[in-house]
């Protein structure tokens, strides 16, 4: 069983690994997506703020009570009346000064309305009022019933009259907005997809975004961690004595603060704007321009507090795997071929904690994750855009009445992420470890 | 087999040509939360070109403490040798090189090689990348020379198809192959001196002869000198030219194969020789001799013999007056009252 080289053998461990191979599909997924967010402006933080609906709506299309039919359907006219109601009021201005009504502009406005990607109907804004006011008529046909879940509830004739006027009402409210060719549809219903939040704005747009956030935060804060982390661990254990000495302190310290509490402490500290503005001072407003923006609006602030922590996991666990590998014979016999300690440390005990490395990544990147939806959750994490965090957070008063799409789709991707992280970490540890065959 | 004129501490060094190296008066002591601890005291011996000596000594006793010594392997902060201490390497003290000069003899002149094969090479590299990059470091020779070379040096130390081995990952590896990697890897720069810390003990008994063998014919051919540290006494028979015997921390004897086996002086190489188990119809219901006692604690040695406690010939003196290494009978003792022909035969 001795052919080929450890390479193409850890390859085909982890190929014939299945549950690796799915995650590693799974976490492939996730990060194209952030990518397309990144670098593809797939979702942008405008399209997070936007509204795209009614609020609180249901996703998949769920089938609501007849009562929130209604309000649904009465906020997409209600959409169309403003702008028309702004139009009466213009027109009626320009009169009063003896002008000739600008209708034009008004139309131009009318055309200008967007509700995610609904347009208004390609009609005069006189053939709109009209559709408008036919809708009103059907909708005071329903607002003659006290209460409308009770009545469509109770079933008989009065139940089929509902069904059949809010039927009707839907029909006329799509009346007052453009046909949508397949594609555009397609990506109504894809932004619907998980429903509304609170304000009306898309569950799916917002968590497809937090993914950006998500994989960043994991991404750079466990890079800079495990940078860290690795050069003071190896340095620690290789070379002992004060520098052994100075290190465990470091990592002791830090240690012994409980890390959410650390973790407040720096995001607070970055959040007043103080550093930010001095640092700012400081390089002649070459700051701000560098990071794209003062630091709170940036990820910047969670990166530091996240890294100033995390790095003592991997420190720890590299510098006992060093001060094991120092006794090794064959580090021993570096040293007696003449190398330099340098040189014996980056080429002969580097390669042989790589595989820590690489685990240590990949449980920090699902730390800083979890770390970053609990700062967020606490209101003190990311400020701007979306994250889980702040869906959870914006969450809580929807979960009490039993509206659960917003906190289901952040948490559903957040596990998906997370789980499939810590499979591939674990069979990266039985795949990897150069001293399991 | 040359004969034994091993020169006591007080000749100068350098005086024969042909000595490589020679470790005087090497004391070793280590700072401890006990205090000073000294391991190595007073030892002094000599290695001439292609030579092949045997430094025996049962564990603990110091041998290892002073190849590393000779290697300046030990941590240096809380390493102390002694002030007169001299360890020079063809006239030149080691033990007053820096760091950045002690890189260019280890390896280069003085390589080494280690207990255990299975962990003497790294396991993420393949044997070629590791042979490779000893000739990097040491020599200046370009790609194909150097790939030319380490096959050359693998079929050296006798391995098999050496163009196939040489990516192969030392997993792929068995025991005996693997210690001749390392072979071939201290061989690499043609050092004048190998120090072989028990290279054979975890190896099985065919495999050891054999790797024996093969460090014989190497140094032969290359004329490298061999100091061969172990505490097995067949193996040094069968391989060494001298003898140098440890006791505490102490050398206690020092002469040819031939004379030590025939005819030990000191009564603690007497008592190892005896502690052999032998075959045969004479040694049939003997019980194996062993040495009573333990060897005294490094915090706690006696200031006269060291080997007094446990000596069947122990006498007064002994447990008063350390005794000095002195020429006898053609070989050194550390002894009051040496035992051999020439004296009295017990």
């Amino acid at each position: 069983m001795s052919e080929g080289s450890t390479e193409s053998r850890s390859l085909r461990k982890f190929l014939r690994h299945k549950p690796a191979m799915i995650s590693s599909v799974v976490i492939a997924v996730y990060l194209v997506v952030a990518a397309a967010v990144i670098l593809g402006d797939l979702v942008t933080v405008a399209d997070c703020d936007r509204r795209y609906g009614p609020r609180t709506t249901p996703g998949f299309g769920a089938t609501q009570e007849a009562e929130k039919r209604l309000q649904d359907i009465v906020w997409y006219a209600e959409q169309i009346e403003q702008k028309l109601e702004l139009r009466e009021k213009l027109r009626r201005r320009s009169m009063a000064r003896g002008e000739v009504p600008a209708d034009a502009d008004i139309e131009q406005e009318l055309r200008g309305l967007r509700i995610g990607n609904l347009r208004p109907a390609d009609v005069s804004a006189d053939e709109l009022q009209d559709r408008l006011d036919g809708l009103w008529d059907t909708v005071a046909g329903l607002d003659e019933f006290d209460d409308l879940n009770e009545a469509s509830a109770a079933g008989g004739e009065q139940a089929a009259t509902i069904s059949r006027l809010l039927q009707t009402a839907h029909r006329q409210m799509q009346s007052l907005y453009a046909d949508q060719s397949f594609g555009e549809s397609f990506r109504r219903d894809l932004h619907l997809l998980f429903g509304t939040d609170v304000a009306g704005r898309s569950v799916f747009l917002r968590s497809i975004y937090s993914i950006r956030v998500a994989v960043l935060v994991g991404v750079v804060t466990g890079l800079i961690s495990v940078t860290i982390g690795s050069l003071l661990g190896l340095a620690a254990g290789y070379f002992g004595g004060w520098v052994d000495g100075l290190v465990t302190w470091l990592y002791s310290t830090f240690a012994s603060i409980p890390n959410i509490v650390l973790l407040m402490v720096l995001a607070y500290m970055f959040r007043g704007g103080e550093v930010d503005r001095w640092l700012n001072d400081r390089t002649g407003d070459g700051f701000r321009s560098l990071i794209g923006g003062s630091l709170d609006e940036t990820l910047i602030p969670v990166f530091v507090a996240f890294s100033a922590t995390f790095w003592i996991g991997p420190c720890r666990v590299i510098r006992g795997e060093t001060l094991k590998l120092r006794e090794m014979e064959y580090v021993q016999a570096a040293q007696v071929m003449g190398y330099s300690r340098l040189r014996i440390l980056l080429r002969h005990v580097l390669p042989n904690i790589s595989h820590l490395l690489l685990i240590n990544f990949s449980l920090l990147f699902i730390g800083a994750i979890k770390s970053e939806v609990i700062l967020s959750f606490l209101g003190i994490g990311v400020k701007n855009g979306a994250s889980w965090g702040l869906m959870i957070d914006a969450a809580r008063d929807e979960v009490l009445v039993g509206f659960f799409w917003q906190i289901g789709a952040a948490t559903a991707l957040m596990f998906g992420l997370v789980l499939a992280f810590n499979i591939l970490s674990d069979a990266l540890q039985d795949i990897l470890d150069p001293k399991h065959v | 087999m040359s004969t034994v004129t091993d020169k006591s501490a007080t000749q100068p060094a350098g005086e024969q040509a042909d000595v490589v190296l020679s470790v005087r008066n090497l004391f070793t002591s280590f700072r401890t939360d006990q205090g000073e601890v000294n391991a190595v005291s007073n030892v002094s011996f000599d290695l001439k070109r292609g030579e092949f000596v045997g430094l025996v000594g049962e564990s603990g006793c110091g041998k290892s403490v002073t190849s590393k010594s000779i290697m300046r392997l030990l941590p240096e902060f809380v390493t102390v040798y002694g002030a007169e201490s001299q360890i020079l390497l063809t006239g030149e003290n080691l033990l007053r090189y820096s760091e950045r000069q002690m890189r260019d003899v280890r390896g280069n002149r003085i390589a080494m090689i280690f207990q255990e094969p299975m962990t003497a090479l790294n396991p993420v590299f393949t044997i070629g990348w590791q042979l490779d990059e000893a000739l990097k470091y040491h020599t200046n020779l370009n790609r194909r020379q150097r790939r030319d070379r380490v096959i050359e040096l693998l079929d050296m130390v006798e391995i098999p198809n050496p163009d196939r081995r040489y990516d192969e990952y030392p997993h792929q590896l068995s025991g005996g192959m693997r210690q001749r990697v390392v072979i071939a890897m201290a061989l690499a720069c043609e050092p004048e001196i190998l120090i072989a810390d028990e290279p054979t003990t975890a190896l099985d008994v065919t495999i050891q002869a054999q790797i024996l063998k093969l460090m014989k014919d190497l140094q032969e051919r290359t004329g490298t000198a061999i100091l061969l540290i172990t505490h097995d006494l067949g193996v040094v028979a069968q391989t060494c030219e001298r003898v140098v015997v440890m006791y505490a921390g102490q050398v206690v004897e020092s002469a040819s194969v031939t004379d030590l086996f025939h005819d030990p002086a000191h009564p603690y190489s007497k008592a190892l020789l005896e502690s052999i188990p032998r075959s045969g119809q004479k040694q049939k219901g003997r019980r194996l001799a062993t040495i009573p006692g333990i060897v005294p604690s490094l915090f706690d040695m006696p200031p006269a013999c060291r080997f007094a406690e446990r000596c069947p010939l122990r006498q007064d003196k002994c447990d008063q007056v350390l005794p000095e290494i002195t020429d006898h009978a053609g070989r050194s003792v550390r002894c009051h009252f040496p035992v051999n022909q020439n004296s009295e035969r017990r």
